[in-house]
């Protein structure tokens, strides 16, 4: 990374880093007041023009302060969606909105939030009103409350996005509460639902986007794991200082400060996996499907046994609800599993072996 | 910053240089042959690196070096790529003593070595003894100021190299009543000189490279002691993790290339690559290795840069050394009883070599050396993290 980009980037996260402390929960307008949801957009669309890596800031520092917002559906995954369809009036003007924070928009990539395979969620039929758009995607963040759903859907199967309006007939968002109280994720079914508007084509090859926009997805959170892991070592090792047991601060016992050094050297390799993903995503590189996959499987596992680590070194304080490890757990344990289980992604990366590297 | 399009065309010329004089058959030749034609074959590469201007890369340029990083990273990425041999037997001159006589040598000693070592001159280092081994700091050997000499009586162990060095980095206490890391001084010794005994000590896997070495009333002149008395821990100190960069680069350049490589076609033989546990193991591994190749361009980056926190070094040691225990333990593991029948490993590769078993057994040389795992947390907790330290830690 070049001096200036190092620059900006610390500063982006020294301000997110002040403003997430202030709350655990940052609404849509304070998303869009920050700047955060323009981050992606092009100027003349009322963003920034900064890139994925800017986002990927923001996202790590969520992490850290395991920040309930809509910030991965309704501005990473909805952006993300937006500049890779082919630019037209409409489009721009979607996309200035989403970035300006005026329209929430959520997407709907995948049948299972779970699914590494880039297969589409709804399918576009004509009848004899028209085109219509039926099916399900689950797990699908930020959707409840959003004004407008992009969904991925097969049109003679060739991948296109349909924007449906949330109050479209025959369109229905039903929340999943899952464990992790900080991510809202939900069904989102497409029963016949009329095709008003023109369907959107991606921009380039629509395999290639879908899959991008699939790797997108799994990185945001893999930033996301790597801020949460750093925020529950840097709670560990302060604790482990002050906390005295048998006359001396319980760090200075080996089988803790050695398992302290443990998380260090597992978030170490993390950040390495997860920098070189979130380079490669904003830089649309063809290696960027390896590299996305290699990040989401290390960084939201390691992330797991970072904060159970914390949690045991915290001893019985760490187990109450009052201590808020929980939270991080949790949301750890939901990273791990949300856009492909960490197995799931290693498989991905085999089927290199059996064909010759 | 070099600019891209000559990186690209260094690369070109680095990989063009390989291509004709990387010897294709040096892992055959090199098994199962005698200690002379190792070392005659160790010098032999040095020599041909050294025409190309590609041994000493780190060095400054008036002594030789003088790449940037980004072309040292090109360098050791091409290198491991193309399977050359490593350098074994000039490691320690190349690394420890260069770069101990650059932070600390004077004029004298450098004109001395540094040309010698490009030569060929060999050196070892003489750190642990018996009863100083993760408390390096304990170390008994004396160093008794006579005149213009001191006169050196002790046992150091571990010297990997020392049957073959001309040269050791010594550390010896100049003063037996100051705290233990004060009264600690950093000789260089000749090893031709009277008093000094070598014995080999065979390790676990049957090789002989690690040495004992016996001083008695070994006469050093004082114009071969390296910084000032009494403050040879802080000269070793200052050298120990500036150099750590690079040579882990270079092995997990290697581990990425050749060693992963062989992992992979271990299990395409008996077809045990369509096994999904199998995928998944390596799948693991190639992540974990993607993660240390970054976790070590970082660390090069950043030492030059000044920029490197106090236990990056230990961090990448540590998952090295372990990375390398499980990989070389899932090769034995799928490699078989086959694997068992290789009894003899070449020379002159990497840690990993394609002989598992021996590999695997071998990957203890480096969890327990230079500080083993054990000592590395403790450094990543302490000096990284800021953890108190031990109630009874003195010195």
């Amino acid at each position: 990374m070049s001096g200036k980009f190092k620059e900006f980037h610390d500063e982006l996260r020294s301000v997110a880093s002040d403003l997430l402390a202030k709350d655990a929960a940052v609404d849509w307008p304070l998303l869009a007041e920050a700047g955060w949801t323009g981050l992606e957009a092009p100027e003349n669309l009322g963003g920034a023009g900064a890139g994925f890596g800017e986002v990927a800031v923001v996202l790590q520092e969520m992490g850290r302060a395991a920040t309930r917002s809509a910030y991965i559906g309704g501005t990473v995954l909805s952006v993300g969606t937006l500049i890779a369809l082919q630019p037209s009036a409409t489009r721009d003007a979607l996309l200035s909105d989403v970035a300006t924070g005026a329209v929430r928009t959520a997407v709907a990539l995948s049948r299972d939030g779970q699914d590494v395979d880039p297969s589409a969620p709804f399918r576009i039929e004509s009848s004899s009103a028209g085109l219509r758009i039926t099916g399900r995607s689950e797990f699908v963040p930020d959707a409840d409350g959003a004004d407008r759903l992009l969904l991925l859907a097969n049109a003679a199967d060739v991948p296109v996005v349909v924007v449906a309006t949330a109050q479209a007939s025959g369109l229905s968002v039903t929340p999943q509460p899952v464990v992790d109280e900080t991510r809202r994720l939900s069904v989102v079914v497409a029963d016949g639902v009329m095709v008003d508007e023109s369907v959107w084509r991606f921009d380039g090859d629509p395999g290639t986007r879908v899959r991008r926009l699939l790797d997108r997805a799994a990185v945001a959170v893999a930033c996301d794991s790597v801020g949460l892991a750093e925020a529950m070592l840097s709670a560990t090792v302060s604790y482990a200082a002050v906390r005295h047991q048998f006359g001396r601060p319980i760090g200075s016992f080996q089988a803790v400060k050695h398992a302290c050094a443990d998380m260090l050297v597992r978030i170490s390799v993390a950040r390495q996996l997860v920098s070189a993903a979130v380079e490669a995503i904003a830089d649309d590189r063809t290696d960027a499907a390896t590299a996305a996959s290699m990040a989401k499987s290390y960084a939201t596992a390691a992330a797991v046994d970072v904060v159970g680590k914390a949690m045991q070194l915290h001893g019985g304080i760490g187990y109450t609800w009052e201590s808020g490890i929980h939270v991080y757990l949790k949301r750890a344990a939901l990273n791990r599993s949300l856009f492909g289980s960490p197995a799931a992604h290693r498989k991905q990366l085999a089927q290199r072996y059996s064909q010759g590297t | 910053m070099t600019p891209t399009a000559d990186l690209d065309e260094f690369r070109a010329t680095v990989r063009a240089w390989c291509d004709e004089h990387v010897p294709s058959d040096w892992r055959r030749a090199q098994t199962d042959v005698d200690d002379e034609q190792f070392v005659d074959f160790q010098k032999w590469w040095f020599q041909e690196l050294r025409a190309a201007g590609f041994a000493v890369p780190h060095w400054p340029r008036e002594w030789g070096g003088g790449m940037s990083v980004a072309e040292q990273i090109i360098l050791y990425r091409e290198l491991a790529a193309h399977d050359a041999p490593r350098l074994v037997l000039a490691f320690v001159g190349i690394h420890h003593a260069a770069s101990t006589l650059l932070a600390a040598g004077t004029q004298e000693q450098l004109q001395r070595h540094l040309p010698a070592i490009l030569g060929g001159e060999i050196w070892v280092q003489g750190f642990s003894e018996p009863e100083a081994g993760s408390d390096l700091a304990s170390l008994r050997t004396s160093a008794r100021r006579d005149g213009d000499s001191y006169v050196i009586n002790g046992q150091k162990l571990w010297a990997s190299g020392g049957m073959h060095a001309d040269w050791c980095l010594l550390l010896a206490r100049t003063d037996p009543d100051a705290a233990k890391r004060k009264g600690i001084s950093y000789f260089l010794l000749d090893m031709s000189t009277a008093g000094v005994d070598v014995r080999p000590i065979r390790n676990a896997i049957g090789e002989s490279h690690f040495c004992e070495i016996f001083l008695n009333d070994v006469k050093i002149p004082a114009a071969n002691l390296v910084g000032a008395e009494n403050a040879g821990w802080q000269v070793a100190q200052a050298t120990l993790g500036a150099e750590r960069g690079l040579t882990m680069l270079e092995l997990a350049e290697r581990l990425g290339h050749a060693g992963f490589r062989w992992l992979v076609e271990a299990c395409r033989r008996g077809r045990l690559i369509e096994d999904a546990v199998v995928q998944d193991k390596l799948a693991q591994f190639d992540i974990e290795i993607t993660g240390l190749r970054g976790l070590c361009r970082d660390l090069v980056e950043r030492s030059e840069a000044g920029t490197a926190g106090a236990a990056d070094a230990s961090v990448v040691k540590l998952f090295y050394s372990e990375l390398l225990q499980r990989l070389t333990d899932f090769g034995a593991e799928i490699g078989g009883l086959a694997a068992h029948t290789q009894l003899t490993k070449p020379i002159s590769s990497g840690w990993e070599s394609g002989s598992w078993v021996l590999d695997f057994i071998g990957s203890w040389e480096w969890t327990i050396p230079g500080g083993s795992s054990e000592i590395q947390r403790t450094i990543i907790g302490e000096r990284g993290l800021g953890l108190p330290r031990e109630p009874s830690a003195v010195g």
